[in-house]
Parts: structure tokens; C-alpha cells; sequence
């Protein structure tokens, strides 16, 4: 047992936070750090910055052109960047569908999909939930009916995060009706410039269209866009699945962010508040927990000696840890957290902020905006489920 | 970054996991805890296994072996609720022979090492509560030679009454300083009872007793005594609370109501579910403790502390939790659980509690954020 990286871990940590240090914009760290609003720009610029360098793929494997990183690599990697104050990678097209498409896609759809997702050039899209199927994805509808050498798509997907600039979506489709619900869903890779697909953003409770609603209505699209096998979907997507949850502790975000609460704290003049202080230093621990229970699969991984079937807990941890981090700022400023001024989200916005710290701008909506953290990629409810189910049999 | 135990820490957990269970069964810990608390005998038996010298170099007769050997053993007795104190040989081995003098080394280690004699920490006082720098017990150098005396009285201190001598701070010239106290001196006098999880603690009262200087430093040395005990105590209620959410889970899926086992309802298993997640951020931060433990000194102490708050949470969670889900059998004496329970709500009041370690989290908070900071 040892807690500290080797020798070899320590001098890849350099080689990345060099490399990130000069090649990530600041004008991108900048809104980053103070919770500004990132345009679209923002984000594919630095998705292309790392794609160029062939890390925007960082958790891919040789074969398909990324480093070939072991997970403690892959974990300083991601470290380093949140620590600068990149933008989370959108992962729908690296992290999602890219290891669908090498797990289970044909040679012809990993030609054809996966330089576009490593280059950044392609946004994606995740075509998952439906109105009636949340927790209970297994229910889903939206119809996939082959004719001839086409599928003709028919329905509804919704929460599609940031689905607006998708490009293309990968979407669970049903076809067929026969047997349990899962064995009637298909893996389909949609072009979203297809006749018959809408995009209607849903504006969300802090003000920001960050999701959408996605409508099929007699999408044509080619069969050799399938991917695997017909009505053997579920399984490829509880492959992905998988991989979304670890990826949803963001521990390291956590860590830049417990930092930015002591920063907000102090300036807001509650640091020394012993009632507020003591609030911090729970998180403090509760923040060297997680990482350490992240720290433990990762040894696993590494291992392969232990196996650790914690990635429930993970999410559930993870998550409660973002929406405590941004409880905290929210309260830090207190009543200067109410006002409600949309352009004081812009950077560079030079305007009169009531009580004069425009910093507090952000607090409150980033506070309303991560309630989804507990909701969205299983809901800690049902994550409990899988946890005791774990447990108890 | 490595978390996997090496073979030779896989073969000292068998050896131990095997000796509780074989050889400290419940029926034997209730017999100990009814004839007063501590056994002679089992910690004999400790001691054979060489457990009692884990922390003492070879040459002074122990094994040697560091905080990670010391975790996996405390895991295992806290599966078994083991009364007898082992932590206290790790910490006054680890003490004796990081601060004494060569003479109080040789004359104590190779006994502590071997089990022949039991020495314990004597540093509570009651005005002092958690803050061991507050001292009352004064020490007095001897007009002539190396000799010192003490006066004060020591609370709460494990197997008070049975052990052979205690490590004790006390002022000396304004400055706290260690020393050793054998109990059998005269001017030594003890009290002792039973603790709240059926072991033994006593009350030692000092009158002019002689005692052997280990360190006029005492303030380092007793703040390294107390991390190696928080190490301790950390792997210790890992190790029961692993084994109170097993015995949970046996329950919940064996009881029947309304026609099923109650491991069927979901308010329940969601509630298994959090004492999971209870669990495993505990084991994390006893591994995080436990390895800051040969850390310098703020560094260590930082650890720690972070490490005792989140154990303290867990133990309470857990322990609470468990005798709920067990229902009216969870208060019982007879049944199993409550002697757990008991077990962590001792442990979270053993070496500073969960507001007092909060109270030094908060204190030493810095800037930076996580486990490398």
C-alpha cells in the first residue's frame, strides 16, 4: 500500500499540466473558474484543442487512436485538466458513443465515426430518456420499424443535453414489442439533418436552455447505421452506461471547486464564521473521502487484484458533493445571491452588480442548475437500489 | 498509489481472522466482559500471534512492521469486538522506541513485545476532555540522580487495574514531558470498572509515585502517541462495522413480516444502502490515516483528524442504524448487534470525538483542497 504516485505518475502529472497550461485558452479558464457562461465556441474549441493532440479520446486505446493511458494516468490526466480550469469534456461523442462503436460497431462505422468524435469536428448528442421512461429507461418507445434497407424512426427523446448543437445522436430505439422490455431495443446512430427531426430547447429552473426535447417523426435512416446486433440495444447501453458513472464523481471538479468556496467565503466575509467554517471543513472531508474511494477503484483497475463494485456509491457521493459545494456558495453571499441579472453571466460584462461583487452573479444559478446531479445518470434513488441490491442480494 | 495488500498482509489477516474466530467467539467475550472487562489469557494469546510487538524494531524483540500491518490486525479484532487492548502495546512500543532513552527502552520493549507486560497510555484528565496539551499532573525531579515523582490522577485509562505500567504526561518545568509509571510503585493507586462495551478502564491516581523520564519533549511525543491510537482506533471500527452491516444483512434477510423477509422492503434497503456508503468512505479514510501516519508531523496530525471525523460519522450512522433495522431484537443484551453498537459508540469517544476532530479540521483548513493537500 502506498499513497503516493510513483516517480513515473509524478513526472506524467508534469508533462500534462505543461502541456495544458499552454495550450488551454485562458479566456476559457477565466469563465471556468468564476462559473461564467460557456458558449459553444468555448466548448468545441477546447474539445479541438485536445483532439489535435489526439487527447480528446484520452480513455481510448491504442488501436483506435488515443494513448493508450493506464486509469491512474487517465485520472491525472483529467485532474490536471479540471484543476487548470478546462471545460469538462462534452462526453456524449468521446466517452459515450465512442466505446460503443469499439465494443460493438463494425469496422466500416468505427472508419466512419470515429475520427469526427476524436477531432472534436462532430458534436453528439445522447437520444436516451422520453417523457415516460426516466428511471425506467427499459420502457421506451420511440419506434424504430425497419423497411428495406432503412429504418423509419418515430417518436420522442428528451433531456438531451445540449442536443441543440448536435450534429449527430445515438438513441435506444424499440423493434419489437415481443418479450421483456429490454430485448426490444435497438442501438441506432442517428444524422440529427435528417428531414423530420426537431430540436425544442426546454429552458431550465436557473434561466438556461441547457437541454432539449428531440422529435422523430418518419426519420428515414440508413440500416447500416445499426449498430451490433437488432434488439440487442440494452446491452450495449448498459455498456456505456458504466462507463458515465464512474466518469459522474468528478472528484476533481470537486476539488477545484472546494477551493473557489474558501476563496468565495473568505471575500464574502463568512470564513472566519466558525458555523460556516465548520460547514467547509465537513465538505474538506467529505471531499478526501470520495477522492479516496476513487483513488481505491482506480488502484483496482490498475490491479486488477481487487475488484470494487462501488460505482453506485460513487455517483451518489459525487453528486450530493457538487450540489453541497454550490449550496454553500450560494450562501456564502447570502441575499447577494438573489439578483437575478443574465448578462452578469457573460464575461467580460461590466455592469453594476447589486452590492457590488458581480462574482455573486452565478452562485445561485449554478446552486439551481446542479439539483440535476442527484436526477440525471441513474437517480440516486435508483443507484440505492443497485447498491443494496449488491448487498443485501 | 497503491491499495492492494501484499501477500505477507494477507497471511497476518488469515492468522488473525482466524484466531478471533476460533478462539474469541461471543460466548467468550461475554464470560470476559462479565468477569471484569479484561482477560490475561486472551491477551496472552494476542501476543503469541506476535501482534503485541508489531510495532517494536526486532532487535528489541518485536516484529518491526509498520501502519499498515497495524491497520490489517486492528481490522480483524474489530471484527471480532476483541476487549483486550492491543492498541495500547502498538502505541506505547511505537513510543518507547521512537522518544526513550536506551535504559527505559530495554527495560520495557522486549517485555511489551513478548506480552509479559501490558503498558497503556494514562493521558486523560477530566479538565482537559480532548485537549491533551491541558495537563494538571505535575512531575518533580529527584534532588539526586535521574529520578522524577508525579502527582495527579488519570482518567478513563484502558485496563487501568491490570496493566503493569503506564505511559503518562505530565509538567515538568512548564513543559509537558513523558514518562513511564509503573503501577505496582508505591504512591500508585488505582480504581478500576467496567466501559460502557464491557471492557475495563481505571482511574490511577498518582501521589508522589516515582516514574523514569522517556522525553522532556512530551508534547511531540504524545501527539504521535494519540495519531497511532487514532490509526488504531480508525481500523478497529472498520473492522466491526464491517461485520455489523454483515450481521445486518444476515438479519434482514432471514426475519420475516407480513409474509416476507424485510430485506424485501425498500425503505430498508435504501437505508442498507447508505450504511454501505458509510462503510466504504470510513475504510477510505482509515487507509488515508493510517497511511499518514509515518507523515511529519502537521501533516499527520491534519490526516488524522480528517480521518476520526468521517469514522466518528460512520460508526454513529452504522451503529444506530444497524440496531434499528434489527428491531426489537437490536436492544437486547442477548442478541449480537447491540455489543457492535456499543463497540463504535465507544471507539467514536476514544481519542477525541466527531465535533472535536471537526473542531481541528476546521482549524487547519488551508487552501487548497483533497488528499494530497
Amino acid at each position: 500500500m502506498d499513497l503516493a504516485f510513483t516517480p513515473e505518475e509524478q513526472a506524467f502529472r508534469q508533462d500534462i499540466r505543461a502541456w495544458v497550461r499552454a495550450n488551454l485558452p485562458a479566456d476559457i479558464s477565466h469563465k471556468v473558474h468564476n462559473a461564467l457562461r460557456l458558449s459553444r465556441d468555448d466548448m468545441q474549441r477546447w474539445a479541438k484543442i485536445l483532439g489535435k493532440k489526439g487527447w480528446l479520446g484520452h480513455a481510448w486505446p491504442k488501436e483506435f487512436g488515443g494513448p493508450g493511458w493506464n486509469a491512474v494516468q487517465k485520472h491525472l490526466f483529467e485532474e490536471e485538466c479540471a484543476l487548470a480550469g478546462a471545460p469538462r469534456v462534452v462526453p456524449f461523442g468521446p466517452v459515450m458513443v465512442a466505446p460503443v462503436i469499439m465494443a460493438f460497431g463494425s469496422p466500416e462505422q468505427q472508419k466512419r465515426f470515429l475520427p469526427g468524435i476524436a477531432s472534436g469536428e462532430v458534436w453528439w448528442s445522447q437520444g436516451y430518456s422520453e417523457p415516460g421512461s426516466g428511471s425506467d429507461l427499459a420502457s421506451l418507445k420511440c419506434r424504430a420499424e425497419r423497411q428495406g434497407n432503412k429504418y423509419i424512426v418515430n417518436g420522442q427523446k428528451t433531456w438531451t443535453t445540449l442536443g441543440q448543437y448536435g450534429e449527430w445522436i445515438f438513441c435506444l430505439v424499440r423493434t419489437s414489442n415481443e418479450g421483456k422490455p429490454q430485448t426490444g431495443i435497438s442501438f441506432l446512430l442517428i444524422d440529427m439533418k435528417s428531414p423530420g427531426v426537431t430540436v425544442r430547447p426546454i429552458v431550465l429552473l436557473d434561466g438556461e436552455a441547457e437541454v432539449n426535447e428531440v422529435w422523430f417523426d418518419n426519420v428515414e435512416v440508413p440500416a447500416e447505421n445499426l449498430i451490433g446486433e437488432e434488439n440487442k440495444g440494452w446491452t450495449y447501453a448498459k455498456h456505456l452506461l458504466s462507463h458515465e458513472r464512474t466518469n459522474i464523481a468528478d472528484v476533481n471538479r470537486a476539488k477545484r471547486e472546494l477551493e473557489r468556496l474558501k476563496r468565495i467565503a473568505k471575500a464574502e466575509g463568512v470564513y472566519e464564521d466558525q458555523r460556516f467554517r465548520d460547514e467547509i471543513a465537513k465538505l474538506e472531508v467529505d471531499v478526501v473521502a470520495l477522492e479516496m474511494l476513487v483513488l481505491r477503484v482506480l488502484s483496482a483497475e490498475k490491479s486488477g487484484k481487487n475488484s470494487l463494485d462501488i460505482a453506485g456509491l460513487l455517483k451518489i457521493r459525487g453528486s450530493e458533493i457538487q450540489q453541497r459545494y454550490s449550496e454553500l456558495m450560494m450562501l456564502a453571499a447570502g441575499p447577494f445571491s438573489l439578483p437575478f441579472i443574465e448578462e452578469a453571466m457573460e464575461a467580460g460584462w461590466q455592469g453594476d452588480f447589486p452590492g457590488g461583487m458581480p462574482g455573486d452573479a452565478p452562485l445561485a444559478s449554478t446552486y439551481f442548475n446542479l439539483r440535476k446531479t442527484t436526477i440525471y445518470g441513474g437517480s440516486n434513488e435508483v443507484q440505492r437500489n443497485i447498491v443494496s441490491q449488491v448487498v443485501l442480494g | 498509489m497503491d491499495f492492494d495488500f501484499t501477500d505477507d498482509q494477507e497471511q497476518l489477516r488469515d492468522a488473525v481472522r482466524k484466531w478471533v474466530d476460533k478462539g474469541y467467539d461471543f460466548e467468550r467475550r461475554r464470560g470476559i466482559a462479565k468477569a471484569g472487562g479484561f482477560s490475561r489469557e486472551a491477551y496472552g494469546q494476542i501476543a503469541e500471534l506476535g501482534l503485541t510487538g508489531l510495532y517494536i524494531p526486532e532487535a528489541d524483540g518485536g516484529l518491526g512492521m509498520g501502519p499498515v500491518e497495524g491497520m490489517v490486525v486492528m481490522e480483524e479484532l474489530g471484527r471480532g469486538i476483541v476487549l483486550e487492548p492491543l492498541a495500547q502495546a502498538l502505541i506505547s512500543g511505537a513510543v518507547l522506541a521512537g522518544y526513550a532513552p536506551e535504559a527505559v527502552k530495554a527495560a520495557w520493549l522486549p517485555k511489551i513485545a513478548s506480552g509479559e507486560s501490558l503498558v497503556v497510555l494514562a493521558y486523560q484528565e477530566r479538565a482537559a476532555r480532548y485537549d491533551f496539551e491541558k495537563c494538571q499532573t505535575t512531575a518533580t525531579a529527584a534532588s539526586a540522580g535521574d529520578g522524577w515523582t508525579l502527582e495527579g490522577t488519570k482518567s478513563i485509562v484502558p485496563a487501568g487495574d491490570q496493566a503493569d505500567a503506564f505511559i503518562v504526561p505530565a509538567m515538568a518545568q512548564g513543559k509537558l514531558a513523558l514518562f513511564v509509571v509503573e503501577r505496582a510503585a508505591a504512591g500508585v493507586s488505582t480504581r478500576g470498572y467496567g466501559t460502557q462495551d464491557g471492557g475495563r478502564a481505571a482511574e490511577i491516581v498518582l501521589k508522589n509515585a516515582p516514574a523514569a523520564l522517556v522525553t522532556l519533549d512530551g508534547l511531540t511525543a504524545l501527539a504521535h502517541a494519540i495519531d497511532i491510537g487514532i490509526a488504531a482506533a480508525c481500523a478497529e471500527a472498520v473492522g466491526v462495522m464491517d461485520k455489523t452491516l454483515a450481521i445486518t444483512v444476515e438479519y434482514m434477510n432471514t426475519r420475516k413480516q407480513f409474509g416476507v423477509a424485510i430485506s424485501s422492503f425498500q425503505a430498508l434497503r435504501h437505508r442498507v444502502a447508505d450504511m454501505k456508503m458509510q462503510l466504504e468512505l470510513a475504510r477510505s479514510m482509515s487507509y488515508y490515516g493510517s497511511l499518514k501516519l509515518n507523515t511529519p508531523a502537521e501533516e499527520r496530525r491534519a490526516a488524522l483528524a480528517r480521518a476520526k471525523y468521517q469514522l466518528g460519522v460512520s460508526m454513529r450512522f452504522i451503529g444506530q442504524q444497524a440496531v434499528q433495522l434489527h428491531g426489537g431484537i437490536g436492544v437486547t443484551d442477548e442478541y449480537i448487534v447491540s455489543h457492535y453498537f456499543k463497540k463504535l459508540t465507544q471507539l467514536e469517544m476514544t481519542f477525541g470525538d466527531t465535533f472535536h476532530h471537526l473542531g481541528e479540521v476546521s482549524s487547519r483548513m488551508q487552501e487548497t483542497a483533497g488528499v494530497f493537500a
